[in-house]
């Protein structure tokens, strides 16, 4: 009797879950709660510099990059025309995207929608605006264009065996360049052979505090760099997501190799001392 | 008779527990996952059922009419005209839902996001049942706000209408430059759906309306589904990009670096913050 009983729920069971649409249905309970707006973690007191790579460093020398001889020379030269005056490496400075990993520092806020064949992280920062980390179980493909973000495969894991995912792993390659760790310059590797190992995870102790524990391996490095970066999840419930154009009001401008500013009059200027104007010569008429 | 009550209220139990309260029920929501294109042979214009340029006979009012003509006119010499995009500023409202590379939309309950490549533009559709707020900062893609709707009665919803407002400027409806109103008040509805013969078409009728607009104007956008194995690819304007804007000059960058004039007997930039020294050196001798 108790046999039939058990049969029945059993059927009736899966009757309901199939007529329910319980196939289709995605259990948020399973995956961790990422929802809402994610900012910088503040940075630690006297760490200075806009968006050092190790956010518990600051920018530039301080960060003590495991770089190769040859790319520490590049980064010098970074430094020295930023003290110039000039962008230095730093991409953003064209209107470039960071790409990965100076994206995850998030310059400007953070959202990440998970569902269980993609994690899509928006960060509305330049050309950025979202990444998608594949986490339907497939394998590199044999061909992927190149990106600033890289293409990302990850995998969700339940370290703690409740039941409930609480870490994404993630794996990015397949990059294009120009990309630098922090807007001081400090360049990645021409090759663009980067790798990047992050695992995204929530605060045990404070639900609201996010991390992404990043190893990055690079020929520009002389072993893997590894920083743990850490998001604040915002209260606001509908918070204010803005718009980052960089090309609006963009006073900086690049005419082949170099670069000038536009002035408030609207007229070209050095952004170096005695740099020379642009080359005019496909001009017929003279400069007014 | 009793031990079929214990398997119904056991059944019921079980099933209730194991759909979970944080489920977010896909099956109540259209399948628009994937990567959405415009049709093979539709070209960029706002209205795709006429010919670009002219042949779109946009309901602008007079004053508008003579804008856009003017901008045509800057165009067939060379200049950008009224299409802002050169200098990669986005698309904009409604003009990004010509989707010149590809689209995907994903719908969870309180916001339906839309992602187009072109410009890496980002769309947030609310509809967790919010109204438009009374102060916000305006946006090349605007606040929307959008609700879902069940035509058919069959509880599954079919509709998204969306109005989008709190729009900023400059934009244009397409690269022919026809022109939005400098107000900034535009106001744009939309009602996606999908096709019920085929369920890889969607469409998005679009209504503009704008103080540009003699009358609002109504199209119908077609996407398709792609169906081969997807390849998403990023598409920044600023890489390559040859337009550089000095002042409210447009000028090219030629494939040697060295500036180059847009248009016909275009005046070169005024050099006139440069040093007497730097520019003898360089500019005025190389010119």
């Amino acid at each position: 009797m108790l046999n039939r009983i058990l049969i029945s729920v059993m059927t009736l069971t899966a009757a309901l879950l199939m007529s329910v649409g319980v196939a289709a249905a995605f259990d948020d309970a399973q995956y961790p709660n990422l929802k809402g707006q994610w900012i910088r973690e503040r940075a630690p007191a006297g760490v200075t510099g806009q968006g050092p790579f190790d956010p518990t460093k600051s920018w530039g020398h301080a960060q003590q990059a495991p770089l190769t001889p040859e790319y520490k020379a590049k980064f010098e030269e970074s430094l020295a025309d930023q003290a110039e005056g000039g962008p230095g490496f730093w991409p953003g400075a064209r209107c470039l995207p960071p790409g990965m990993p100076a994206m995850m520092t998030n310059f400007r806020p953070m959202e990440i929608i998970v569902k269980p064949e993609t994690t899509w992280i928006l960060i509305d920062h330049i050309h950025e605006t979202h990444r998608r980390i594949f986490t339907d179980g497939r394998r590199w493909p044999e061909w992927v264009e190149p990106t600033f973000d890289g293409y990302s495969i990850g995998q969700w894991i339940d370290t703690d065996g409740d039941g409930r995912y609480d870490v994404l792993e993630v794996e990015t390659r397949h990059f294009k360049g120009p990309r630098t760790f922090e807007p001081s310059g400090m360049p990645l590797h021409d090759d663009n052979k980067t790798v990047i190992k992050e695992r995204i995870y929530l605060d045990k102790a404070d639900p609201n505090l996010l991390h992404d524990e990043m190893t990055v391996v690079d020929s520009a490095l002389t072993k893997p760099w590894s920083v743990d970066k850490k998001f604040r999840r915002v209260k606001e419930a509908r918070p204010y997501w803005p718009e980052d154009i960089c090309a609006e009001g963009q006073a900086m401008i690049h005419v082949g190799k170099e670069t000038y500013w536009v002035a408030g009059d609207g007229h070209l200027m050095p952004v170096k001392k005695g740099q020379a104007p642009p080359d005019l010569r496909y001009f017929k008429q003279p400069p007014k | 008779m009793r031990g079929s009550i214990a398997a119904i209220t056991l059944a019921t139990v079980l099933a209730l527990f194991m759909g979970s309260a944080g489920a977010h029920d896909e099956s109540k929501y259209p399948d628009w996952a994937g990567q959405w294109r415009r049709p093979p042979g539709i070209a960029n214009q706002f209205d795709t059922s006429k010919p670009p340029r002219e042949g779109q006979k946009p309901p602008l009012t007079a004053e508008y009419q003579a804008i856009w003509e003017a901008n045509l006119k800057d165009q067939a010499a060379g200049g950008q005209g009224t299409d802002p995009t050169y200098i990669c500023i986005p698309d904009g409202m409604p003009r990004a839902m010509n989707v010149i590379f590809p689209m995907e939309i994903i719908i969870m309950p309180k916001t339906t996001y839309i992602l187009i490549e072109y410009l890496s533009m980002l769309r947030r559709v609310y509809t967790d049942g919010r109204s438009f707020p009374e102060d916000f900062e305006p946006s090349f893609m605007g606040y929307s706000v959008g609700k879902w709707v069940d035509k058919d009665g069959d509880g599954r919803y079919d509709e998204l209408e969306i109005e989008t407002r709190l729009l900023k400027n400059p934009r244009a409806f397409d690269a022919s430059g026809i022109p939005l109103h400098e107000d900034g008040k535009t106001v744009v509805k939309e009602r996606i759906y999908q096709d019920k013969a085929d369920p890889n078409v969607l469409y998005d009728e679009i209504t503009t309306i704008d103080s540009a607009l003699a009358q609002p104007w109504v199209v119908t956008k077609k996407y398709v589904r792609e169906l081969r194995p997807l390849i998403w690819f990023e598409s920044i304007c600023s890489e390559g990009n040859q337009h550089v804007r000095i002042g409210k000059e447009n000028y090219m960058v030629g494939a040697d670096g060295l500036l180059m004039p847009a248009k016909k007997n275009q005046l070169p930039p005024d050099l006139r913050h440069f040093s007497a020294e730097a520019t003898g050196a360089t500019g005025e001798a190389k010119r």
